[in-house]
C-alpha cells in the first residue's frame, strides 16, 4: 500500500485509485506519516531543509477555527 | 496524468468537498511555499502566517480555480499575493519581484528568526544530514529516478525514457527509494506522527 502513497503524493494514481487511496491514508496513521515523510525527503533533496515541526497539522487547525468552506464566486487572486 | 496537471485529481476531489484531498495538497507544498514566501517576509511566524492564509485562500476560492495553469502555479500566485500585501500593510519595501513557480537555484536559507532558533535549526540540520547519509548509501539504481524527479523535476514518462525502462519501474524505483530513506529517518523524526497530518 505505501507504493500507492508514493504514486499518490506525484500524482502517477489512476483516477479510479485516488480515492480509495485516501480512504486508506485516512485511516491508518502509519500511511498519513509515509506520505509526509515521502514529501518532507523530496523537500530536504531541492535543499528546503526546514524542520518536521508540525507546520501543516497547524494549517489545518486554523482552517478548522475559521470554518473554513468553499465560496463559489469567491477569487483569491483579486483578494 | 503525465501530460496535466499532477495534482488534478486531488484538486478535482477537493473541489467537490473531501477535504483530506486538499490536505494531502498542503502536506505536499507546504514547505515549497515557505520557502517561496520567505523570500519575501524574513520572520519565521510571519512566513508561517503567510502560508496559513494562502492555504486559506486557496481552499476558499477553489472553486474559481479552472485549472487553467497547474495547482501548484495558482497556489504559488495567491502566496505571493498574500506575502506583497503583507509588506505593504507594514509598509516594508518589496525586494523581490519573482512571481514565476520556478525555484531558484541557490540554497534556501530559513528565515532571521529560524537563524536565531538554534533547536529548529538543529532539527532542519539532523534532518537534511539523515537524508544525505541515507542517500550515500542507497542502490544508485533507485538513487537516479528519485533523484531526477525531485531535483531536476522530470516527469516520470521522462525518467522511463532517460532510463530506458517501463514508467512502472520509475514508480517501483523512486517508492523503494524514499521507504530506504524514510526507515533511516525514523530515529531522527521520531515519533511525531499526530504533529504531522
Amino acid at each position: 500500500m505505501t507504493i500507492d502513497v508514493s504514486k499518490l503524493l506525484d500524482g502517477q494514481l489512476e483516477s479510479d485509485e485516488v480515492r480509495p487511496a485516501l480512504d486508506q491514508v485516512a485511516s491508518q496513521a502509519m500511511l498519513r506519516d509515509r506520505y509526509t515523510v515521502y514529501a518532507l525527503v523530496g523537500d530536504v533533496l531541492r535543499g528546503n531543509s526546514t524542520p518536521d515541526d508540525g507546520f501543516s497539522v497547524r494549517i489545518f487547525e486554523r482552517m478548522r477555527s475559521e470554518q473554513a468552506r468553499i465560496e463559489p464566486g469567491y477569487d483569491p487572486l483579486e483578494d | 496524468m503525465e501530460n496535466g496537471d499532477p495534482d488534478g485529481e486531488l484538486v478535482g476531489l477537493a473541489r467537490a468537498g473531501d477535504v483530506r484531498a486538499f490536505e494531502a495538497l498542503v502536506v505536499k507544498y507546504q514547505r515549497r511555499i515557505a520557502r517561496h514566501v520567505a523570500r519575501y517576509v524574513r520572520r519565521a511566524s510571519d512566513v508561517e502566517d503567510v502560508v496559513q492564509e494562502a492555504f486559506i485562500r486557496a481552499y476558499r476560492g477553489l472553486a474559481s480555480f479552472r485549472g487553467d495553469s497547474a495547482f501548484y502555479s495558482w497556489l504559488y500566485r495567491i502566496a505571493t499575493n498574500v506575502a506583497i500585501n503583507m509588506l505593504k500593510r507594514e509598509d516594508v519595501p518589496i525586494l523581490l519581484g519573482d512571481d514565476a513557480p520556478e525555484e531558484r537555484a541557490e540554497p534556501f536559507r530559513p528565515g532571521v528568526s529560524d537563524n536565531e532558533d538554534p533547536e529548529r535549526r538543529m532539527m532542519a540540520s539532523q534532518t537534511a544530514d539523515a537524508v544525505q547519509r541515507a542517500l550515500d548509501r542507497l542502490q544508485p539504481e533507485l538513487a537516479e529516478p528519485l533523484m531526477l524527479f525531485e531535483v531536476e523535476g522530470k516527469s516520470y514518462q521522462e525518467i522511463a525514457t532517460m532510463l530506458n525502462v517501463p514508467i512502472g519501474t520509475v514508480r517501483t524505483r523512486i517508492f523503494r527509494a524514499r521507504e530506504f530513506i524514510a526507515k533511516r529517518l525514523e530515529p531522527v523524526l521520531g515519533p511525531q506522527r499526530a504533529r504531522r497530518w
